[in-house]
Parts: structure tokens; C-alpha cells; sequence
């Protein structure tokens, strides 16, 4: 940035833009890392004293604590019904991040592997899915599933909307991942006698295992971060998941600012990493998958 | 028998074709009748239950309260000695609705009072409930509670006796019995407000509820000059009249086998001339299932006029013993029962099945019946039609070809069909019957009746697409109607146009600031913008709802800093505007600045050095090489993010709710209110067609945009 020839705009004014740009970004989650650690449940940084002067005013919107402490961690886990939620959550992101790649796996294989009647009509169908409004496909779910079913706050009814939720996107991604693997390997071990289902999770499945842990990841995602379903289909307090549980905290008349932060915390840090190392995998394939579309 | 494979036997295709369509039909009649025999007998049962209950209320309610001017009801003196809020004089349902502390806290109250004087206010409703018990067998026990004082004023159940005797106080553990008055109690209450602002009930004023042996438990409340004071509960031992009737086998049997042996006959004689034997088949087909269907209303009809009648016998029944036990036990001027107000639905209407001297409507029950005819009319065309399909399907040699078809490629299908059952059971079956749904009036109350019974056609769609009224006149002036589909429609395109040019503008520019060659810590300012994007979006939101709050909420605070008025963000549409429109900004340009980042750094950096080479200025270089490489990830973003905008669900349902009054809500949020807030979901469904149909035809007019522009372009 020292160097400076003819033409070339100096540096500064864009660092200043960017470091502005860069405070207004994480200042919302500063402020929920101090609500967390400041021990208390108040939504305010610092008490703003009735004739405040510009000191206490600056105080006020400073995000760090007056006192640090972690008791609301503690009390989040012990005296709130959050590890509960916590386990919920997992519960139905890892059952939905299996039955998803199991299912996409196989179906993404046979798209791309075989050629059978209804081949495209299926692919299309599952492009076309992808337009259905959700609330729309809310209402019909929910008398499925909860007035026909019965299944409202349980784990299969949330794990099986999750997962064909995840579906469409994951047997689109994997298909074409399937079809950068040359076919003549299975051609070969099954003249070497191996079985149809030997070749697709012995051969097949190990090799495409990049795509396997996006689909994974993708689906956990899903889960992970859903608020509307499952605010919709659990009613009952304790089948809650985390993002159900957070907005239990300060929805409504609830104003317990320290649980949701540090709920938040808990919640968003492994899933926030997760996506920081998978993003340039879902630009691609979103975009890919647009220009198709 | 050798199953020859060449030539094609149409003859034998027919047969089985015939013989497949007619079981079809005939087994899912079979099956429909017996269901609707099994429901009408298992009401009845239910409906005989209800009629003793309220003929049993009515007894008590002219015992209980005689026309004489003296105050001789329930509880009344104990009043006086309840100083709890039991004694405040409109009670609030919402207090004691949900059943909680109430008569814990109450009892503890009594305690400490004065014990009940032994005057025996309830001596007469006592005596009514043993006679009316004596001659009712089928009844296992009458419970009746007085709400003033907390009380079991009579009961004939067998472990309310000795210590336990009536009139006492209720326990602790019977708190159930008592919050189940209060909910009956509150049902009608809301009930009344409901109908007096012009709606239709919607909480249930008697419970019922079947027990395991198949008796029933059965509760409605008592009132004194319309005020709730109490509740009546029985237990009906089973009723015999609700067995189930056994499926009339051998008709069905006959309407199934006769028409396939007489094509079979037929087809000896026909041949293998494949017209003929399609035009046979079908006329046996269409006589069978009329036949069939003939029989079936017959049956329905004969059931009906049986259920019916049985049902006013028995309401005539309740009159006389009820009629003799009040001229017993009032002789003079009480109000003649009403058996016209005792067949009732869970809201207390009448179904006017009986009449108020206790025979039967036949009117009435001649309209139930032609009812029932139409509706299984309905079901048999369906039916018919879905056999005829199947016998032209197996008939002209389409089934024989799929079977091919699957057993040829049966690896192929069996790796698709786990995922595609999935997606037909919870995609695409949800998404036409929502389609079905948009048609009706269905809401969460009538959610289990048929599809074909709540069918309004194009009502809803025409209530939500032809009201214009955006605009209205109120008292205080104009004001604008922001439940009006239009207002909701504008307001959602004003936002999805806002947030995109936002993003776009913020992503592009940062991103091209950070494609600066040289630039210090690009790498550090690259993570640290990705970071809205990676929080979870209903977090994002929750923090802003927070950072927004009037009092407590940081913005404010700023505000304060330089020496601005707090604003009240939520309680005027365009400050509430800005505050999604901020979060939404703030949680959505990250992904267009990697989209734009991405795109830019792919350009080959020789183009430029080619440009400048040319003399072109920096602007020229922009245009002419920058945007057009931009564009071919740029546009894909953009499209996907209109939609995703468009759709926006957690950020104005977490952040704004909607409001001031509706006003910022969007589309989706408008849906999902009028679903699970107003449980109407026949026109949510049909809310949310039209969304459907808005973004289809935005995907159309997308397509066809860029592919003129592709074609300008070439």
C-alpha cells in the first residue's frame, strides 16, 4: 500500500470505510457476547442514570460488561431447561443428517447412474419442489402430521420435514458429483462378481466422500438452524429446540436477555464454524444450481 | 395352463382388469359404509349420552332456582363466607381458565373460615339426582358442582359416600373436576362475547369424552339466569346400540364376482376383439358400481332413519321421567322442559333433530338423508372413476408394460424410491392437497371432516384477490386497511426491491474495495463481513428486535448520545421499516459480497493490463470488463435472493411482527398469521397459492428476461 503510482487512489480512505463497515458487522455480536458474560438478564450494557451525562450515555452502548462473570452460562445449563433443548436439537440434526444423506445418496446415484422411465421427471420434480412456498407446505403438514399423524412434538415428525427439506438440493448435488467418478471402476468389480449394493458402499460411496460431507453438513444445517417448523409443530416445553428454547427466552413478555446471548453463544459458535469452512461450497452449488434452473 | 408370453390375451387382461376395478371400487364402498354405519351408531351412543346430561341440567336448573322469588340456590349463603376470588361478581375467564391455583389457594381460604352451615340449600337438587339416577340404569354416576363455595352438591358415584358424602367441599385431588367447570365455564363466556361481536362459537361448552369400555364422561355447566354457576358430570355405562355392525360381506361379495364371471362368459363369445371387450367391461364396471351403490344408500338411509328414531325415543323418555320428577319436585310454575334444546352439538346448538315436544323431525331427518346421498354420490363418482383408470390402465396393456418397465430397471427404482416416498408423502402429496385445501373453509375445528364437505370453490381467493379497500374511512379520517392483500402485496415488493438494492450495493462495493491489489489485511476484513452471514438468521433477528427495543435497546441509546429522542421503532410503519430493513441489510450483503468478490477475482488481471495498455480510463475499465464478468454470478445471486428476500419469514416475524398493526408484515407472515394464529386454514392455503403464484410467474418473467438479454447480448 506504499506503493503509489500515477492513477492509483490512496489506501486510507478504503480502510476507513472498510474498518466502519467491519464495527458496524460485529458490533451486534459484541453486544451479545457482553449480555452474556455481563451475569445479568438485562438487555441494557450499563444503567443509564435519569440526568445521564455523555460519559454514561457512552458507557451504555460500550460492548463490555461491567462485571464479567459466566454464571449465566451456568444457570443456562443448570437451572434453565436449555441443555435439554440443546440435546433435542442434536438429536434431530443427527437423525436428520443421516436419513438425508442416505437418502439422497442413493437416489443421486441411480439419477445419475441409470438410465430409467421417469429418470428426468423425477429430477425435474425435485427442482420444481424447491418452489413451493413454505407456508403453504406448513398448513398441509400440519394437519398431516399433527391432527392425522399424531406426530406434533416428537422427534420423527420434525426429523422427516428436515430431511425432505434438505432432500432436493443434496440428490442435485451429489448427482453431479456422481458423475465426475468414472464409471468403469463399478464396471470392473462387477466383473469381478461384486453385488449391486457392494459396489455403491464399498466403491461408489468412499469415493464421493467430499460430496458426502457437504450433503452431511448441509443437512445438519438445516436442522440446526430451523425456527419456524419446529416453533410450529412442538408445542410441548420440553421437545423445544434450541432455536425454539432462545426465542422462548425473550418472545413475548420474557425478557431473559442473558440466557438467550449466552444460549446464542452456545447455539451458533460450532454451526457458525462449520459454515465459515463450507461456504464457498454452497456459493458455488447455489449459483450453479441457478443458472441451471 | 402355460402363461403364453406373445400374443397378448385382451381377453384375459379384461377379466383381470374388471375384476381389479371392481375391487377396488366395491372394497373401498365396502369399506366407507361400514365406516359410516360404525360412526353414525358410535353418535349416537354419544348423542343419547348428551340428551340425558342436558335433560338431567334442565331438571336441575328449575329445581335448583323455582320461580318463587326466594333465593334458595347453590352454595348461596357460603358466599357471605368466601372471601376468595370465587366471590367476584362477573367472572373473569382467563383467571380461571387455565385451571391453576385457584382451588388450592381458595381451599386453604375456607379453612380458615367458618365451616359450612348445615342448611341444606342443595337438598332438593340432591333429591332430583338420586331420582333421576334411579331411573336411569345406564347411568353410572351424576356429579353435580357448585361453583360458589367450591362444593359437590350431589353425587351418586359410589365412592362419594359415608365420610365422603355429598354436599362437601371438593379435595384437592379432585381439582381436575373443578378446573373442568371453570374451562366450560369460560368456553361459554368467550362464546358469547364471540357471538355477540357477529362469530361463530368456537370453544366447546360440553365435554365429552369416551371411556375405555365404551361408556362415556359427559359434562356441561349449570346456569342460573344466565349466569354459570356449576357443572353436571355423568358417567354412561356402554351403550349397546354403538356396536359396531359387521360389513355386509355377501352384497359386496356379489357386486364383485358377478359382473367379472358374466365378462368372463361373455368374453367366450367375443373373443379377442379388443373394442368390444373394452365396451363390455366397462358397462359391467358402470352396472356393478351403481348397483353397489344403490344397495350401499339403502343401507346408509335405513341406518339413519334407525339412529334417528331411537334418538328421539329416547328423548321422549327423558321427558317423561324428567317431566314427573319436576311436577313432583316443583309443582307450580316452572318453565316446561325444552327437549329441543337437549340434542345438541359441543356448542350448544340444537341440531333440531328433535322436536320441543320430543318426536322426531322428519322434515329434518328427510334433509340429513338427502345430505348423506349427495355426499356418497360424491364418493362413488371419485370411486368410479379411479376404477375406471385402472381398468383401461390393466385393460389396454399399460400395466403389463410397467410391470416390464419395473422389473427391468428394479435396481434403478429401488435406489429412488426411499428418497422419492419421502418426497411423495411429505412434498408433493401436502402441496395438492393444499391445493384442495385453498378450495375450502377448512379450519382447525372441522380439519377431520372430508375435503368435499367444506368446499367453497373460488371463495377464497376471490375474498383475498377482490377486496380493494387498501383505503378506508374511520371516524378519525382515512386510515389504511394493512390486512388488505394489496397493502401487504406492495408492502412485500417495497421491501424485497429495498433489501436487494441494499445488498447489491453494500456487496458489490465492499467487494470490489477488496479486490484492491495490495490493500493491507484483506484476509482479516474478508472473515470478518462473512460473519453475518454465518449467525444463524433467527438469532440475527432477535438481537435486533433487542437492539431496537425503545427502553433498554442500544440504538436508542446512540440516539441519546448525540442528542436525539428515543423513537419507538414498532409503533409507526416507516420507523419499523427501517428496522427490518436494517436487519435484513445487515444480515444479507455478505452473501453478495463473496458472490461479487469471487466473480471479480476471476477475472484474468491481463485484461486490465490490456485496457490500460488502450489508454482506457478506470471508469471505461469498469464497464467494459468488470460488470460483464460480473454478471454471470451476479444475476444467478440476485434472482435467489429476490426470492429468498420475497420470502423473508424469521426477520419480520422475529423482529417486527408485523408491526404496527399489520402494517409491515409481509405475504409469507401474513399466511403463516392467518394459519396458526387464526387457525383459518382454507384461505392461508389459498394465501398462500397466490404467493405461489406471484413467485412462478416471477420465475417465468425472469427466464424470459434473461434469456432476451442473453440474445441482445449476442
Amino acid at each position: 500500500m506504499t506503493r503509489k503510482h500515477g492513477g492509483e487512489i490512496p489506501h486510507w480512505p478504503l480502510h476507513l470505510f472498510l474498518i466502519l463497515m467491519v464495527v458496524v458487522t460485529i458490533y451486534p455480536i459484541l453486544l451479545v457476547l457482553t449480555i452474556a458474560f455481563s451475569g445479568g438478564q438485562s438487555l441494557s450494557i450499563a444503567d443509564v442514570p435519569p440526568n445521564a451525562g455523555a460519559g454514561d450515555r457512552l458507557r451504555a452502548i460500550l460492548p463490555w460488561p461491567e462485571d464479567v462473570s459466566t454464571s449465566n452460562f451456568r444457570s443456562l445449563f443448570i437451572q434453565q431447561p436449555f441443555a435439554r433443548w440443546l440435546g433435542n436439537s442434536v438429536i434431530i440434526a443427527t437423525a436428520t443428517t443421516f436419513l438425508g444423506v442416505f437418502l439422497a445418496s442413493t437416489a443421486a446415484y441411480a439419477f445419475s447412474r441409470f438410465r430409467f422411465p421417469g429418470r428426468r421427471a423425477g429430477l425435474m420434480s425435485f427442482l420444481v419442489s424447491q418452489m413451493f412456498p413454505g407456508t403453504l407446505m406448513l398448513i398441509a403438514l400440519y394437519i398431516i402430521i399433527v391432527q392425522w399423524l399424531g406426530l406434533g412434538s416428537t422427534y420423527s415428525g420434525l426429523v422427516l420435514m428436515y430431511t425432505v427439506t434438505a432432500i432436493p438440493f443434496c440428490v442435485w448435488m451429489m448427482k453431479g458429483y456422481f458423475d465426475t467418478i468414472p464409471k468403469e471402476l463399478e464396471e470392473s468389480a462387477l466383473i469381478d462378481g461384486a453385488s449391486q449394493a457392494m459396489i455403491f458402499f464399498r466403491i461408489v460411496l468412499p469415493l464421493a466422500k467430499p460430496a458426502v460431507a457437504v450433503t452431511a453438513l448441509f443437512s445438519f444445517m438445516t436442522a440446526w438452524n430451523e425456527f419456524i417448523q419446529a416453533a410450529t409443530f412442538m408445542n410441548k416445553e420440553e421437545m423445544y429446540t434450541a432455536p425454539v428454547g432462545l426465542r422462548f427466552f425473550v418472545g413475548g413478555f420474557s425478557q431473559q436477555w442473558g440466557y438467550f446471548a449466552a444460549g446464542s453463544i452456545v447455539t451458533a459458535i460450532p454451526i457458525m464454524i462449520l459454515f465459515l469452512f463450507l461456504q464457498k461450497y454452497l456459493v458455488s452449488g447455489l449459483t450453479a444450481g441457478a443458472v441451471k434452473g | 395352463m402355460r402363461a403364453p408370453l406373445h400374443p397378448p390375451s385382451h381377453r384375459r387382461r379384461f377379466v383381470i382388469g374388471l375384476a381389479c376395478a371392481l375391487f377396488l371400487g366395491v372394497g373401498v364402498g365396502l369399506a366407507l359404509l361400514t365406516a359410516a354405519r360404525t360412526a353414525e351408531r358410535h353418535q349416537l351412543a354419544s348423542r343419547e349420552a348428551v340428551v340425558t346430561l342436558r335433560a338431567l341440567t334442565d331438571l336441575i336448573e328449575r329445581v335448583e332456582a323455582p320461580p318463587a322469588s326466594t333465593e334458595g340456590g347453590l352454595g348461596d349463603e357460603l358466599a357471605g363466607l368466601d372471601t376468595g376470588a370465587e366471590e367476584a361478581a362477573p367472572p373473569a375467564p382467563s383467571e380461571n381458565a387455565g385451571g391453576g391455583m385457584g382451588l388450592g389457594d381458595e381451599l386453604a381460604a375456607l379453612d380458615s373460615g367458618a365451616e359450612t352451615t348445615a342448611a341444606e340449600p342443595g337438598a332438593a337438587v340432591r333429591h332430583a339426582v338420586t331420582r333421576f339416577a334411579e331411573a336411569h340404569p345406564d347411568l353410572r354416576s351424576v356429579r353435580v358442582v357448585a361453583f360458589e363455595g367450591i362444593r359437590l352438591e350431589a353425587s351418586t358415584d359410589p365412592a362419594d359416600t359415608g365420610a365422603r358424602a355429598a354436599p362437601r367441599r371438593l379435595e384437592r385431588e379432585e381439582k381436575d373436576v373443578y378446573d373442568l367447570g371453570q374451562r366450560l365455564r369460560a368456553a361459554i363466556e368467550e362464546n358469547r362475547e364471540t357471538i355477540a361481536g357477529g362469530g361463530s362459537p368456537i370453544n366447546e361448552e360440553i365435554s365429552s369424552q369416551e371411556l375405555s369400555d365404551g361408556g362415556f364422561s359427559i359434562a356441561g355447566s349449570v346456569e342460573r339466569r344466565g349466569d354459570v354457576v356449576g357443572m353436571v358430570l355423568i358417567r354412561t355405562a356402554p351403550n349397546p346400540a354403538a356396536r359396531p355392525p359387521a360389513p355386509a360381506w355377501l352384497p359386496a361379495l356379489v357386486a364383485w364376482l358377478a359382473p367379472v364371471a358374466l365378462l368372463a362368459l361373455l368374453a367366450l363369445g367375443i373373443g379377442e376383439r379388443r373394442t368390444v371387450l373394452a365396451a363390455a367391461a366397462l358397462l359391467l364396471l358402470a352396472g356393478g358400481l351403481f348397483g353397489f351403490s344403490r344397495w350401499a344408500l339403502g343401507v346408509l338411509e335405513a341406518e339413519r332413519r334407525d339412529t334417528a328414531s331411537q334418538l328421539a325415543a329416547h328423548a321422549n323418555a327423558q321427558m317423561k321421567t324428567a317431566g314427573e320428577l319436576l311436577a313432583e319436585l316443583v309443582p307450580t310454575g316452572a318453565a316446561p322442559l325444552d327437549p329441543s334444546r337437549w340434542d345438541v352439538d359441543p356448542y350448544r346448538v340444537p341440531r333440531a333433530l328433535v322436536t320441543a315436544e320430543g318426536t322426531l323431525d322428519e322434515g329434518k331427518l328427510g334433509e340429513q338423508v338427502r345430505l348423506d346421498a349427495g355426499r356418497l354420490t360424491r364418493s362413488v363418482a371419485v370411486l368410479a372413476l379411479l376404477a375406471l383408470v385402472l381398468l383401461a390402465f390393466i385393460g389396454f396393456g399399460g400395466a403389463a408394460s410397467a410391470g416390464q418397465n419395473l422389473r427391468e430397471h428394479r435396481i434403478a427404482y429401488a435406489y429412488v424410491l426411499p428418497a422419492m416416498a419421502g418426497m411423495i408423502v411429505l412434498v408433493f402429496f401436502p402441496f395438492f392437497y393444499s391445493v384442495a385445501l385453498s378450495f375450502t373453509n377448512t379450519n382447525i375445528y372441522n380439519a377431520n371432516k372430508p375435503v368435499t364437505d367444506l368446499w367453497v370453490g373460488l371463495d377464497n381467493y376471490a375474498a383475498i384477490l377482490s377486496d380493494f379497500s387498501v383505503i378506508r374511512s374511520t371516524p378519525d379520517g382515512w386510515a389504511v386497511n394493512y390486512e388488505n392483500f394489496y397493502w401487504t402485496f406492495g408492502f412485500n415488493v417495497v421491501w424485497t426491491i429495498a433489501n436487494v438494492a441494499i445488498g447489491v450495493a453494500l456487496g458489490l462495493i465492499l467487494a470490489l474495495i477488496l479486490n484492491t491489489k495490495g490493500l493491507a489485511l484483506r484476509p482479516l476484513y474478508r472473515v470478518l463481513l462473512i460473519l453475518p452471514w454465518a449467525v444463524p438468521n433467527y438469532i440475527t433477528s432477535l438481537i435486533f428486535q433487542g437492539m431496537f427495543h425503545q427502553q433498554f435497546g442500544v440504538i436508542n441509546q446512540m440516539r441519546q448520545l448525540v442528542g436525539l429522542d428515543p423513537v419507538a421503532w414498532f409503533d409507526h410503519p416507516t420507523t419499523s421499516f427501517v428496522a427490518v430493513l436494517t436487519t435484513n441489510g445487515w444480515l444479507s450483503f455478505s452473501f453478495m459480497m463473496v458472490v461479487s468478490l469471487g466473480a471479480l477475482q476471476s477475472i484474468p488481471s491481463d485484461l486490465y493490463e490490456a485496457a490500460k495498455v488502450d489508454g482506457a480510463s478506470r471508469w471505461q475499465q469498469f464497464k467494459a470488463i468488470t460488470l460483464p464478468s460480473l454478471k454471470p454470478a451476479l444475476v444467478p445471486a440476485i434472482i435467489l435472493s429476490v426470492i429468498w428476500t420475497f420470502n423473508q419469514f424469521n426477520v419480520i416475524y422475529l423482529v417486527s411482527a408485523g408491526q404496527p398493526a399489520g402494517a409491515t408484515e409481509i405475504l409469507i407472515t401474513q399466511a403463516y398469521k392467518l394459519a396458526f394464529q387464526q387457525y383459518r386454514y382454507g384461505y392461508a392455503a389459498a394465501y398462500s397459492m397466490v404467493i405461489f403464484l406471484i413467485l412462478l410467474a416471477y420465475g417465468v418473467f425472469q427466464n424470459r428476461a434473461s434469456r432476451a438479454t442473453e440474445a441482445i447480448g449476442e
